[in-house]
């Protein structure tokens, strides 16, 4: 391992270190843990729940689980996955909750007329409007989504985030890449 | 359900990058002879380059800070927590054996009776206890 680290600088030798301080409370560990993922974490909660102060809650829930249940989490796997999964579960848990929420609507269309057309103006850009149409997706296929394109994680990685079958995932993303393009053509955006 | 039918269906996974070796071949052979497919297959990728450079959300500033705070007053109530327990087997253990010291010097009565006392002091102890425990946390959620 010495050896492999000594020549290879991607090595994440300091990796071990940080989560053995985790695991000991280490409060400085945590605080480290948490602005290292505060990013990414955050956008993924945000784009699940479309709503800040919901994301932050769900944020703060998340780390008060990570620290009580640090002691479950396996070393060998990825702390990323382990971490999202947490989030995951959190975030399903407060979305069944929301009565006008869909998760996985199988026959679900995006809303016609697409983004508010003033804001798309105001913020003048592509950008906006793939947003505010990947917002308009079911809860599920967003997540699919926002795990593959921005987090860039495999598909066993968000098989393992999401607790679904790898057809699943697959599904989820093509369906939702292809709802988004059909909406997309409509508005001549693509 | 023919060549370009099935294709189609890989459109999607392959601008997302989850095909595997043998369907990724097979998407780009047909692309190549099919104008109709290498369009939209053109459309699939410009949105997934699209979607992995959407602008990131900014955490609010004091999400660190809030977040952190919470940690700390977490890992105080488990210290606290774990410091009762330890005082709790503590104090069990002084009762009992000073109920043995006494039942040798004094007699049966005199350790009864200080288990007696011993029972009452420990009940309203812990009743207290849980008042504190109790108004503490409600103090903290109204934070």
């Amino acid at each position: 391992m010495i050896y492999q680290a000594a020549i290879d600088e991607s090595f994440p030798v300091a990796e071990p270190t940080q989560f053995e301080r985790l695991r000991r409370g280490d409060p400085a560990a945590l605080a480290e843990a948490i602005g290292q993922y505060r990013h990414r974490l955050y956008r993924y909660l945000l784009r699940l729940v479309r709503d800040p102060a919901s994301a932050d809650d769900l944020f703060q829930q998340t780390w008060l689980h990570v620290v009580r249940h640090l002691h479950r989490y396996d070393a060998a796997r990825s702390f990323d996955t382990w971490l999202f999964a947490i989030a995951h579960n959190a975030a399903m848990d407060l979305l069944r909750r929301r009565p006008n929420e869909s998760l996985e609507d199988r026959e679900f269309a995006l809303p016609a007329g697409g983004p508010d057309a003033l804001s798309t103006v105001l913020a003048g850009e592509r950008t906006a409007i793939l947003a505010a149409t990947m917002a308009a997706l079911p809860a599920l296929y967003r997540e699919a989504l926002t795990l593959r394109f921005e987090e860039s994680m495999k598909l066993e990685e968000i098989a393992e985030v999401t607790h679904a079958p790898l057809s699943t995932v697959k599904s989820r993303v093509q369906r939702g890449l292809e709802a988004m393009k059909q909406k997309l053509r409509k508005e001549d955006i693509l | 359900m023919s060549d370009h039918e099935s294709v189609r269906q890989l459109l999607a996974l392959s601008a997302a990058g989850l095909l595997d070796c043998s369907q990724e071949r097979m998407v780009r052979e047909h692309a190549r002879q099919c104008a109709a497919c290498a369009a939209e297959l053109d459309e699939f990728a410009a949105l997934a380059a699209g979607l992995s450079a959407l602008p990131s959300p900014q955490p609010p500033a004091y999400l660190l800070a809030r977040t952190t705070a919470l940690l700390a007053a977490e890992a105080d109530r488990r210290q606290g927590a774990a410091f009762a327990a330890a005082s709790a087997v503590f104090a069990f253990a002084l009762v009992l054996l000073t109920g043995q010291a006494l039942r040798t010097l004094v007699g049966d009565s005199a350790a009864l009776a200080w288990l007696a006392w011993a029972a009452i002091t420990s009940v309203f102890g812990a009743a207290s206890a849980l008042v504190l425990t109790s108004r503490r946390r409600l103090e903290r959620s109204t934070v």
